[in-house]
């Protein structure tokens, strides 16, 4: 059993400006990986605002101030690199992997629209970038068989006020009220230094890094107050089962079963990973003997549960499971519920918890096998937890978890009088 | 001012190197690894010569339901026992399947790749395939592509297959089949299909720290109880290219965006302008720097995303430009497409488009071939082409040595706008009569059923 997680070196560097500069230095092949967590999401966002911090996630691509508009992927791509960025609740990430000689312009482009993307943010990119997003939208939420589940699991979860409680793809009423002014503001709000982390992983050395990042973001200065999200660690229980049912174009029934557990990082939560992967990962997983072998009542691609890591209230654990031919959205629901609530009452087996670490493990190790995939769990444990290091811990963690633990949390935190349970059925054909 | 305004130029560029390969011939198999050294995990995958074109014509999708009727128990265990006993080492089963092979792998911490490679072979060459399980494998893959048949793109993908290459051969099917192909397979053909494809023995591909690994075992293990010889992979197939475009309109009723699907046929993967017809998809259609992306996404803001390649196995290729427009600008988007298709196969490329495409390609050789993942992948490649050890640096050296004139040449020769054949995925009723009016070419209603439902 191997005691750490992260088998490199980390160091951790603060420029002046509050800018946490962590590199891990990994000769084996020529490239490196740059990664900025900006520690805004759509946690952060008001009523009104949804779908924000991800719009403005695509316009830090347009250009910055001396970056003209699409310059930015031209020169990373004409670079021989690979790049993108995500948004979601609790953070937005930008990331490039380059081949090693280019990691200057890697960092100079990073720096560049941290410290100067208003003046070069205009109506027209907002206009441009408002119409992607809800191309976005349609292609992936809308015009596909239950693409919207996410959007609807999300407020079943979570109540109104809660920064979990919209999703980050936001509403199309938002998308359309968004006005330049805010994004120049959220810009001006969020987008600094002292709310960064800068992380490079690769085919370098700490003292390159610390001198770049030091020449190229060293004058840009910190925000002195950065408003906090709405504090959402402690979600009351509502003693009342939340059910949602949605008829509508689906080709079978399906059923999700959802819980609020514990947040990313914490013990809790670590038992919930693998509780979810005992659950719902691979064919010897008891969802996949129980409903789609076993009863024979799901589909056996579509069978699963997995933890949405978000880590700054109690995460989300799903469980879904789609309905063979002939099997009614009601059956499965009990069916699915049932599995779901013997995690409480029937021992995991040292088989099933062997089977579900050594799963884990080779995901752990697969996360690890490239520059990009350390570099962003480097930026999410500077970012979330103070102390990128602790990235360590993670997998003897989970390799820690008893079943005695998996029963308590079970028992704890996937009560059925606190469940959110969100079925399609397919509409009646005319 | 407190930002640097000047860009930085490159260092000093690092050698390129692709990892060491190792072959083997043991056993009847052959063996092509490569050493990673002190890489944690490691992958193990099996190419057989079983790929979509061995599936008879009327039969698509057997490779697919042999796939999964593999893990329904072997001669030595039940299902379950098979699934517990390959996950408790930490990985699945992982098949997959092209035009030219079929792949089954397993990557799990290096120490464990021996165990795992037992179980990958007892699955691919000792299969139970009980009747029962296999009928019940066979209904459930139907179901599976009924499921996928529900969202937009299957069955546009199919209506530009059929058109291009011809619904009378296989190649002209559905890679993995319909539902209608895989609901009319039986017991026996899945038993022959296994018989005749699975127990040659085929190549074991190896990406991992091989000072901790034995290929002389793992290649033992792979090719035990194996037999049987190579068969001919037959030469590359004349498509013929059609006269005049031509619109076919795959009815999506309340759709709120279109799936766009155009294409027409292009050079198999021996083609002696690989390199520059590869350069001129990416300058076209490739990168998110692309030409159509450009237009499509960041001028007129019509999609998320718009892609063109020129995608090529052993026998046959083809060019394709796959889409989601929003449903009002449908029209306009698919004469802008077709526009911008036209202009580069006239025009060319430039020399500053040209220098993005060259680079990202051959530092996309560093960059995403990392993984023992993306290694092996790498070497199936050279598996299934034929190529050297040194393909890879030899590749980098090409791109980066292509000209513009070369490129342009090959957009030229092998880009065919009067050729194409759209397919649009939609919702007729909104979008049909604007379709007709771009006058791009002649509109046929695809005959195909209504969305599939369970």
């Amino acid at each position: 059993m191997p005691d750490s997680g992260y088998p490199w070196p980390i160091s951790t560097t603060r420029l002046d400006n509050g800018l946490r500069v962590v590199v891990s230095e990994d000769r084996t092949a020529p490239a490196v990986a740059v990664n900025l967590w900006y520690d805004v999401g759509s946690r952060h966002e008001p009523a009104g605002q949804t779908g924000f911090a991800h719009l403005f996630e695509h316009l830090m691509f347009e250009g910055s101030t001396h970056v003209a508009k699409t310059e930015h992927m031209r020169l990373v791509q004409g670079a021989g690199g690979s790049l993108n960025a995500t948004t979601n609740p609790d953070r937005t990430n930008y990331f490039e992997t380059v081949p090693a000689e280019h990691l200057e312009l890697a960092l100079w482009l990073e720096a560049d629209r941290m410290g100067g993307l208003v003046p070069a943010l205009t109506q027209e990119t907002l206009d441009n970038q408002r119409d992607v997003v809800k191309n976005e939208r349609r292609q992936r939420y809308e015009n596909v068989p239950y693409g919207d589940a996410w959007l609807r699991l999300l407020p079943l979860l979570y109540p109104p006020g809660h920064p979990y409680h919209h999703a980050t793809i936001g509403s199309m009423a938002d998308l359309n009220a968004a006005d330049l002014a805010t994004f120049q503001a959220f810009h001006q709000t969020y987008y600094a230094p002292n709310n960064a982390v800068l992380s490079v992983v690769g085919d370098t050395t700490v003292d390159e890094v610390v001198a770049l990042a030091e020449k190229y973001f060293g004058g840009i200065p910190p925000r002195p107050e950065i408003p906090a999200a709405p504090d959402g660690r402690v979600v009351p229980a509502s003693g009342v089962p939340a059910v949602e049912t949605v008829v509508t174009e689906v080709p079978a029934p399906r059923v999700y079963v959802a819980h609020r557990t514990h947040p990313f990082g914490s013990p809790g939560y670590d038992v919930v990973t693998v509780l979810a992967t005992v659950l719902g990962s691979g064919r010897g997983s008891r969802l996949y003997q129980r409903l789609a072998d076993g009863e024979r009542i799901a589909q056996p691609d579509l069978v699963g549960a997995y933890g949405v890591d978000l880590a700054h209230a109690p995460a989300p654990l799903i469980a879904t499971a789609t309905a063979r031919p002939g099997v009614s959205g009601e059956r499965l629901a009990a069916g699915l519920a049932e599995v779901v609530d013997e995690l409480a009452t029937v021992p995991v087996t040292a088989a099933e918890l062997d089977r579900a670490k050594a799963l884990l493990t080779t995901a752990w190790w697969r996360q690890m096998s490239t520059v990009d995939g350390r570099a962003d769990v480097l930026s999410r444990y500077a970012t979330q937890f103070g102390d990128p290091t602790t990235v360590a811990e993670r997998l003897p963690a989970w390799l820690a978890v008893t079943a005695e633990q998996i029963a308590e949390v079970a028992a704890e935190v996937l009560r059925a009088d606190d469940r959110a349970t969100l079925t399609y059925l397919p509409q009646d054909k005319q | 001012m407190t930002l640097i305004a000047d860009r930085p130029g490159p260092g000093t560029a690092r050698p390129y190197r692709f990892p060491q390969v190792v072959r083997r011939s043991v056993a009847g198999g052959d063996v092509v690894a490569a050493h990673l050294p002190g890489q944690n995990l490691a992958v193990a995958m099996l190419l057989l010569d079983a790929g979509a074109g061995r599936e008879p014509v009327g039969r698509e999708g057997l490779g697919g339901v042999l796939a999964k009727a593999l893990e329904e128990g072997t001669t030595q265990r039940d299902a379950t026992a098979y699934a517990l006993a390959i996950e408790a080492l930490g990985t699945e089963l992982v098949t997959g399947l092209d035009w030219d092979t079929f792949q089954a792998s397993v990557q799990v911490p290096v120490g464990r790749l021996g165990a795992a490679v037992e179980l990958l072979a007892e699955a691919v060459r000792t299969p139970r395939l009980d009747p029962d399980d296999v009928r019940r494998v066979r209904d459930d893959e139907v179901t599976a592509l009924r499921m996928d048949w529900a969202n937009p793109g299957p069955r546009a993908d199919a209506a530009l297959r059929a058109d291009l290459f011809g619904a009378g051969n296989r190649w002209g099917r559905p890679m993995y089949g319909d539902p209608d192909s895989v609901a009319g397979l039986d017991v026996e053909d899945v038993t022959v299909f296994h018989s005749e494809w699975f127990i040659r023995p085929g190549t074991l591909v190896v990406a991992g720290d091989l000072d901790r690994l034995d290929l002389d075992a793992l290649a033992a293990t792979a090719f035990t109880g194996t037999g049987g010889g190579p068969v001919d992979r037959g030469t590359p197939i004349e498509v013929p290219v059609r006269a005049g475009r031509r619109i076919i309109l795959v009815d999506r009723p309340g759709s709120v965006q279109s799936t766009l699907r155009l294409g027409h046929p292009g050079p198999h993967r021996a083609h002696p302008d690989h390199v520059p017809i590869a350069l001129a998809g990416t300058v076209l259609g490739g990168a998110f720097t692309s030409r159509l992306n450009h237009l499509i996404r960041e001028v007129r803001g019509y999609t998320y995303g718009i892609r063109g390649d020129f995608g090529s196995s052993r026998r046959f290729g083809r060019f394709a430009v796959s889409s989601n427009v929003q449903t009002a600008v449908t029209a306009p988007a698919l004469v802008e497409v077709v526009g911008e298709i036209a202009r580069t196969q006239a025009g060319g490329v430039t020399e500053d488009e040209l220098a993005v495409a060259r680079s990202w390609r051959a530092g996309q050789l560093s960059v995403e071939l990392q993984s023992p993942r993306a290694i092996a992948g790498a070497l199936s490649t050279l598996v299934v082409h034929d190529l050297p050890d040194d393909y890879h640096a030899r590749l980098r050296e090409e791109l980066l040595g292509a000209q513009v004139d070369q490129v342009s040449a090959a957009a030229a020769t092998h880009l065919r706008p009067e050729s194409l054949t759209l397919v649009v995925e939609g919702d007729a009723a909104v979008i049909r009569d604007e379709l007709v009016a771009t006058g791009l070419g002649e509109l046929t209603d695809h005959p195909s059923a209504e969305l599939p439902r369970m």
